[in-house]
């Protein structure tokens, strides 16, 4: 990480708000070990349950516990020929140097769609043309098609705004704007509305997006703080929020968790495999053991190129290509 | 821990530059509260200059120039502000095509460079044209332009309030993370939205910077006053200039600011009244010193509680 843009503003606010997450942790982990339940409905189940899942008894901590847990099944996907996304010949290079060299990729609706592979292979290239944000750099050049229902978004009569609402994404630094939570939220409202709303009407979206997001009971209160002084995984839980007020068909998260502690890693997991279903999820990982935890599909990219593409467990337990089989294992990545 | 010699040198060559400037300023604001103080009561601040005499009651005081300052200051950062902050984004965010970037970055710089005379002094060319008479008024003889006024002082003023309202902006644009944009385009946001919501709601000290800095300069200014305002210090405006019906004729007359009237006030001019030019620029000082509190305050202003 290079630039101190964007770490929260050390301030006591922060700091009260990152005690209390460490404190929770510890305290979950401890009601667990001498409870072998969860003490405090609202917060310890929440956080504890996608991890428990399938796994039995409570080891619960960071994902690295979780190494052992079966994958999961594909609960999500209605029919996996009915494709949210579809990519089809991406081709991307930025100046002489091409990242991605003709990609096919399907994203089944309502699925979480994993891109794994090693640093440099393409996944957030890839992930960044699905919402069409790669072109923002000057020199990029891209090919190739990527059908959103069927509609190829790097058509001629594409509206590029309406696109990047259709498909919503989240970055890896929570990047919430230097205003209130409500304004975060609101914000992507705010335009599509013809007239300029009114904040007792933008209320209810705004009180959805949070809900959706896990984050409405610990900051209805106090809407008008500054989003800003939230902890690191409640700005990146806003920034989901955000994100979701628009109403996204597809969210896109290019490693939402590699900024984030243990506790709130497992609570934006938590969340993505609650809103898949509802959406389609395609997110980039470094991390194998997240993958494997919330995963429905799985793709692996290598070099620029796609290797290995389909159901999650078959790609991690049982893959057909060796390099696919040499990274899942740990030999490189 | 040994402390080097040269790491001491260092340290206390910055400490003494510090206390040195700071003794050399409060030195000037003490001399002129001592020099100026004196002079300023209300009836100074509340009638027209006639400093040819140096008794107050009998010469008057300083209003004529004071509305001079504040109007031109006005109408100059009012021109200045919003197409600073348009030249500014264009810098910061676009900067396309780079030739057109390139040769706005050099026209900032040459304008602060180049002193004021020298805009006024080309102003007056441009100006002085019949078909610019509708800045200021005809002079009867020949058929031009006099070149002479608010309008055509402001205008001139605003260009040289330009460069530090750009640059302040500017810089403050360059760190707004691309993180935020990022986040705001992801969010289906043109470009001009994501300016307007998310980088200057980010930006604004340090657009309250440049204009402060502007400000100044406008209202420091001499040459161009001199030049395009007439520096009128004797030609009091007519009773009732500010009526409806009678503002747009005053602001095409010529007037006075306070500069002016402190150098003709002093014994360099032919006022040669030295208490009243102290008067004059302490007032001028503390209108400046104000209007920075105020706009430094506005420009801290939080969006929400932090």
């Amino acid at each position: 990480m290079e630039a101190n843009d964007n770490t929260p503003p050390v301030d006591a606010a922060y700091e009260k708000a990152q005690a209390q997450e460490w404190r929770h942790v510890l305290d979950a982990t401890s009601d667990r070990r001498a409870a072998g339940i969860n003490s405090d409905p609202t917060e310890v189940a929440a956080v504890s349950e996608p991890v428990l899942a399938g796994v039995g008894a409570g080891t619960v901590g960071g994902p690295s516990a979780d190494l052992d847990a079966p994958p999961r099944r594909r609960q999500h996907i209605a029919d996996p020929n009915d494709l949210a996304l579809a990519i089809r010949g991406l081709r991307v290079a930025y100046g002489s140097a091409e990242i991605l060299h003709g990609v096919d990729l399907d994203a089944p609706r309502g699925g979480v769609l994993a891109l794994v592979g090693p640093s440099g292979c393409g996944k957030t290239t890839l992930l960044r043309s699905l919402n069409r944000l790669t072109e923002l750099a000057p020199t990029a050049k891209i090919d190739g098609e990527v059908l959103l229902d069927g509609e190829n978004t790097y058509g001629p009569k594409v509206d590029l705004n309406l696109l990047r609402r259709r498909v919503g994404m989240v970055f890896q630094q929570p990047n919430p704007f230097p205003m209130s939570i409500f304004d975060n939220v609101a914000f992507a409202i705010r335009e599509q509305a013809q007239r300029r709303p009114t904040r007792g009407s933008l209320m209810p979206q705004v009180e959805h997006a949070l809900e959706r997001a896990g984050l409405w009971h610990e900051v209805k209160d106090d809407l008008n703080r500054s989003a800003l002084s939230m902890s690191g995984g409640q700005q990146q839980r806003l920034c989901i929020a955000r994100t979701l007020a628009a109403d996204p068909e597809v969210l896109l998260m290019d490693e939402p968790c590699s900024a984030l502690d243990p506790r709130s890693t497992a609570r934006i997991e938590e969340l993505i495999v609650q809103l898949a279903g509802s959406l389609t999820v395609v997110i980039v990982t470094h991390n194998l053991a997240q993958a494997r935890r919330i995963a429905d599909y799985a793709a692996f990219l290598l070099n620029g190129d796609l290797i290995e593409q389909g159901p999650a467990e078959q790609v991690f337990e049982n893959p057909l290509e060796q390099s696919t089989r040499d990274f899942v294992a740990g030999i490189f990545g | 821990m040994p402390v080097r010699l040269s790491d001491r040198i260092g340290y206390y060559g910055a400490w003494f530059s510090g206390l040195f400037l700071t003794a050399v300023v409060f030195g000037i604001v003490a001399w002129l509260l001592v020099n100026g103080l004196r002079n300023v009561d209300w009836a100074f601040l509340t009638t027209n200059p006639a400093p040819g005499s140096v008794e107050i009651g009998v010469a008057g005081g300083i209003v004529a120039p004071l509305i001079g300052t504040l109007i031109i200051t006005g109408m100059g950062t009012a021109i200045a502000l919003p197409l600073g902050l348009m030249t500014a984004v264009f810098l910061g965010e676009h900067g396309k095509p780079k030739w057109l970037k390139q040769g706005t970055d050099t026209a900032i710089d040459l304008i602060f460079g180049v002193p004021s005379i020298v805009f006024a002094l080309f102003g007056l060319a441009i100006f002085s044209s019949p078909s610019m008479v509708f800045l200021s008024s005809e002079v009867q003889t020949s058929g031009m332009a006099t070149a002479k006024s608010f309008f055509c002082a402001a205008l001139m003023m605003a260009l040289i309030a330009l460069p530090p309202i750009v640059r302040s902006t500017q810089a403050a644009i360059s760190q707004v993370p691309n993180v935020q944009r990022e986040a705001a385009y992801a969010l289906g946001k043109t470009r001009f939205a994501t300016v307007r919501k998310v980088v200057f709601p980010s930006i604004r000290p340090g657009i309250a910077t440049g204009t402060i800095l502007g400000m100044g300069r406008i209202a420091g200014d001499t040459a161009i006053v001199w030049i395009l305002l007439g520096g009128a210090v004797l030609e009091p405006p007519q009773p009732g200039w500010y009526e409806p019906q009678n503002i747009l004729d005053f602001l095409h007359g010529t007037g006075s600011t306070l500069t002016t009237y402190v150098y003709f006030a002093s014994p360099a001019g032919e006022g040669n009244a030295e208490g009243k030019a102290y008067g004059a620029a302490l007032v001028l000082f503390a209108l400046v010193f104000i209007v920075n509190i105020v706009l430094g305050r506005l420009g801290q202003r939080k969006i929400g509680r932090q």
